[in-house]
């Protein structure tokens, strides 16, 4: 089974290609990439999620069968160290992470927030980051997400800034 | 200073008993030029640092980066008296040598009360018993991350060591050069002479590493550049792209990696039965199945052995076994409850319990009060729920173990895994890696023995033992429930003249050193401070108090959890303490305020918190605030929180307002983020965190019932920092204790209801 992964269609080693198989073990077991988390296997913390065709998807409770064809995004390739997204820049000069464990799970929800709603209220940041951290870092989270949306869409007459 | 007044000044009136110590060699945290492992390219200094060929400083890391920000706090202290830029600071493994030690969190455990303790007025007593700690500590040189001490207790050695190496590598240049080293300079890590020399450290490590020091000076706090300051963290870049290596991540190289998840019995206590080792096997994906007996005090299991974690996981869910009950009979929280319940009373009686605290004749003040109020507050069993489930990478091959692991207790986990794989502990190498929280979880090492145990079962190749969220929550080391009867006294004129508590939960100390540390561990329990923390050393000044504890074993497994007495403690004392002052009729900050006599730092803390939250400034209706004041872990911090209620009547936190006095601060930035967290983890605890134990099965398994704050109920966090020249306090858990009285305060304020049990939602 192949799987196409940050923008390359990888093979999948044979252990780790049962269609049943989560996505996440076949990222973490099968390739190594051990960017996405697992926290509780049930979907329900979100340090597994990724991009599925663009929407984030809890990669615990997604199987591989549902994945072929559509293109999967983890946090290796949210950005790059030339190009990072601007998420990145600003969980930076926030200083978001603790622990973070949670991070990647984070940063995924939100570019799935920020790549279909430039401007979110706190209402929307509410409804799409359900991930949980247990280091308390929702308020620097919050802060960050609007950093970075202000930065991506640069209000009329004034430049943007980070 | 110098160090020897420093040190001299330091005993105070005690040192003229300790001379006889004092002449004993001594017992350096300093280390030597070969302490560290030699490397090509590296010439060690010391035990804490080595210079590399092209100039660069390597620090000797020995504790624990688990969010708190201490990789990057302690390479501050280094770069700050090395003069390089921060980004010059790599770090290095520590090794297992006492230096590495942690000192202060040991002296953190001595039962000392505030007035005892106040920064340039210790108590003879509080000196010599820091004194003597220390002694021993630094002899049993126990590397833990904990107790919120790290940078308290590298405050000394580490500053230290990085001084006497700027004081070798400037000797070094001025014998090179034969120029006073008077006349030299140091700026970003280059020695030079205004006469033209220069050298970077990296061209005069060689030499430097056999100068002595001669006179060695810390840095004055006037030239200071870079502690204080907010300086970024060194390990979020990793957090953020994905190449951050936790314990789960770790990928050693060589044979494939196999994957191990593990299953318990669901009772506490409980063990498997017959193991169905051939029906394991056939599920797909599973290569072995490997029966664990308990190891550092947990629990017997079963691990299956697969190719990937969710074959190993998914053939241990599916186990059927006979699970056999624990022998003494099942666990039941509700009836440990009732227990708690009876046993604070007993204690508050004075009929049991040991007592911490007793000034004046407490029941002999109550019986003469003019109005005395008694109420019982309750907590529950709570788990840790780190994001990162339990885990520890093994590999056993010829008679060496190798592990890679997320751990707070490196050296203690090495000297488990040398018992179960039947090694010296000299042949054990521990890797430790980043961790995914660890909140005390990580000062066991249940999981460390059963990774052991099956990486000797795979011919060499290496496992990753992994727990599953169901087993990390059901099989913890829980923070202890507790109870606290508590009566309070007040005069006519409202002045309270008595308090008398009792307090019951489970050992905590005894337990944790029978696990891990068995050869401190005594045939009788000492007296437990790490459970009466919180209550017996509040501030208040009342003229008669008795506060004791009773410390039980009801057999539920507890341990270290953040902010550990002070977590439950806390919420008995300031909650209680508002009640004390709404029956005098006071104002909660006035009624404080009047009781803080000799304690300007408490008072200034509480002051600014309420003023920063305008209290006593009207509110949108609805609306209501609490506060409360706590000291733990050498800080002192006061929350202002304002709540109201939802279409449902569960509590709502909009705001806390935090105003941490930590002493000395090193990065600003860092103490911050440790407060914002610890108020979260706190109100996680305040309104939904609880561990109900049925017929011996612990009933919450996962996130959806173990519940954890949301980003949508997150409060808005403001910490406010007090300036101060004291020696550095904790900040990892002291933002923790004062949340769910500050919370169980507004509530009352807004409803009239005094709410007594946690959790409050």
């Amino acid at each position: 089974m192949d799987l196409k992964i940050n923008g390359r269609v990888q093979p999948l080693p044979e252990h780790a290609s049962d269609p049943a198989m989560p996505l996440l073990w076949a990222l973490r077991d099968g390739l190594n990439l051990t960017g996405t988390k697992f926290g509780c296997g049930i979907g329900a913390c979100g340090a597994c999620t990724v991009h599925l065709d663009g929407q984030a998807v809890r990669a615990c409770v997604t199987p591989l069968a549902t994945c072929e064809g559509k293109a999967v995004g983890t946090i290796e390739a949210l950005g790059s160290a030339e190009q990072p997204h601007a998420l990145q820049l600003a969980w930076i000069a926030q200083q978001v992470p603790q622990c973070g464990y949670c991070q990647s799970g984070m940063l995924m929800a939100a570019g799935a927030l920020l790549a279909k709603n430039r401007q979110p209220s706190d209402a929307d940041i509410d409804a799409a980051i359900t991930n949980l951290c247990r280091c308390g870092t929702y308020p620097r989270i919050r802060a960050a997400i609007k950093a970075a949306a202000a930065q991506m869409t640069p209000v009329a007459g004034k430049k943007a800034r980070a | 200073m110098k160090r020897r007044t420093l040190l001299l000044s330091g005993l105070g009136a005690a040192g003229a008993l300790l001379v006889g110590f004092g002449a004993l060699p001594p017992r350096s945290r300093l280390g030597l030029a070969d302490t560290l492992a030699a490397h090509e390219g590296e010439i060690g200094i010391n035990g804490w640092i080595k210079i590399t060929a092209d100039g660069g400083v390597l620090l000797a890391m020995p504790r624990s980066e688990m969010g708190q920000g201490v990789h990057t706090a302690l390479a501050q202290l280094v770069a700050e008296e090395l003069d390089v830029p921060l980004e010059r600071v790599r770090l290095i493994p520590a090794g297992f040598e006492a230096i590495y030690g942690n000192v202060a969190g040991f002296i953190g455990q001595l039962p000392l009360t505030p007035r005892q303790t106040e920064p340039g007025h210790e108590t003879t007593l509080a000196k010599l018993g820091a004194w003597t700690i220390a002694k021993l500590a630094r002899e049993l040189g126990i590397n833990m991350t904990g107790g919120s001490s790290s940078v308290a207790d590298a405050w000394e050695p580490l500053r230290w060591a990085a001084a006497t190496a700027r004081a070798q590598l400037m000797g070094a240049a001025s014998l090179r050069w034969k120029l006073p080293r008077a006349e030299l300079r140091l700026k970003d890590g280059v020695i030079s002479h205004p006469s033209g020399p220069h050298a970077h450290f990296g061209e005069l490590a060689r030499e430097a590493a056999h100068t002595p020091p001669g006179e060695v000076l810390l840095k004055a706090r006037a030239q200071w550049r870079l502690t204080g300051q907010p300086a970024p963290r060194r390990d979020l870049q990793a957090k953020i792209d994905g190449s951050a290596r936790f314990g789960i991540d770790q990928r050693p190289a060589g044979e494939p990696l196999l994957f191990a998840a593990v299953r318990h019995a669901p009772m506490l206590g409980g063990a498997p039965g017959a193991v169905p080792v051939d029906a394991i096997r056939q599920q797909p994906g599973v290569l072995r199945v490997v029966q664990l007996p308990p190891y550092a005090g947990g629990h017997a299991a079963i691990a299956v052995v697969a190719r990937t974690s969710w074959h190993a996981m998914r053939a241990a869910q599916q186990i059927e076994t006979d699970w056999q009950p624990r022998p003494a009979g099942p666990l039941n929280s509700e009836a440990i409850r009732r227990t708690l319940a009876a046993s604070a009373r007993q204690t508050a009686d004075g009929d049991a319990g040991f007592s911490f605290r007793s000034e004046g004749d407490a029941a002999k003040a109550l019986a003469g009060a003019a109005k005395t109020i008694e109420a019982l507050y309750e907590v529950p069993y709570l788990a840790h729920a780190a994001m990162e489930p339990l885990n520890c990478t093994a590999r056993v091959h010829d008679g060496r173990v190798e592990l890679w692991l997320p751990t707070q207790v490196p050296g203690l986990a090495r000297a488990v895994a040398a018992r179960v794989a039947g090694v010296a502990p000299e042949n054990v190498e521990v890797h430790v890696s980043y961790l995914g929280g660890g909140f005390g979880r990580r000062l066991e090492a249940d999981f460390v023995g059963q990774a052991v145990r099956v990486a000797m079962e795979t011919n060499g190749a290496p496992v990753q033992l992994l727990w599953p969220r169901e087993e990390d929550t059901t099989h913890d080391f829980y923070r202890p429930a507790g109870a606290a009867l508590m009566r309070g006294g007040l005069d006519a004129a409202g002045r309270p003249v008595a308090l008398q508590v009792g307090t019951a939960g489970d050992a905590i100390s005894p337990r944790w050193m029978e696990r891990v540390l068995p050869a401190l561990a005594g045939p009788v329990d000492m007296p437990d401070k790490t459970t009466s923390e919180g209550a017996f050393d509040h501030p208040y000044a009342i003229a008669a108090q008795r506060i004791a504890h009773a410390a039980m074993h009801s057999g539920v497994p507890v341990g270290f959890w953040r902010s550990v007495g002070h977590s439950h403690n806390a919420f008995f004392t300031e909650s209680f303490i508002d009640e004390m002052a709404h029956a005098a009729g006071a104002d909660p900050l006035a009624f404080r305020l009047g009781l803080l006599d000799g304690l300007p730092r408490h008072a200034a803390v509480l002051k600014l918190a309420a003023d920063k939250a305008d209290w006593g400034q009207s509110l949108p209706a609805g609306r209501a605030r609490g506060l409360a004041l706590h000291e733990s872990f050498g800080s002192i911090v006061a929350q202002v929180l304002e709540v109201s209620l939802d279409a449902n009547a569960k509590p709502r936190v909009h705001r806390i307002v935090c105003v941490i006095d930590c002493g000395t601060v090193v990065n600003p930035g860092i103490v911050a983020q440790q407060m914002e967290g610890g108020a979260i983890f706190g109100l996680t605890a305040a309104l939904y965190g609880r561990i109900d134990i049925r017929d011996g099965v612990v009933q919450q398994r996962s996130f959806p019932d173990y519940r954890l704050l949301t980003m949508a109920e997150a409060p808005v966090v403001e910490t406010h920092i007090v300036v101060s020249e004291n020696p550095p306090g904790g900040v990892g858990e002291p933002g923790v204790p004062p949340v769910a009285p500050a919370l169980a305060n507004a509530l009352f304020a807004l409803t009239g209801k005094r709410q007594r049990r946690l959790p409050l939602a």
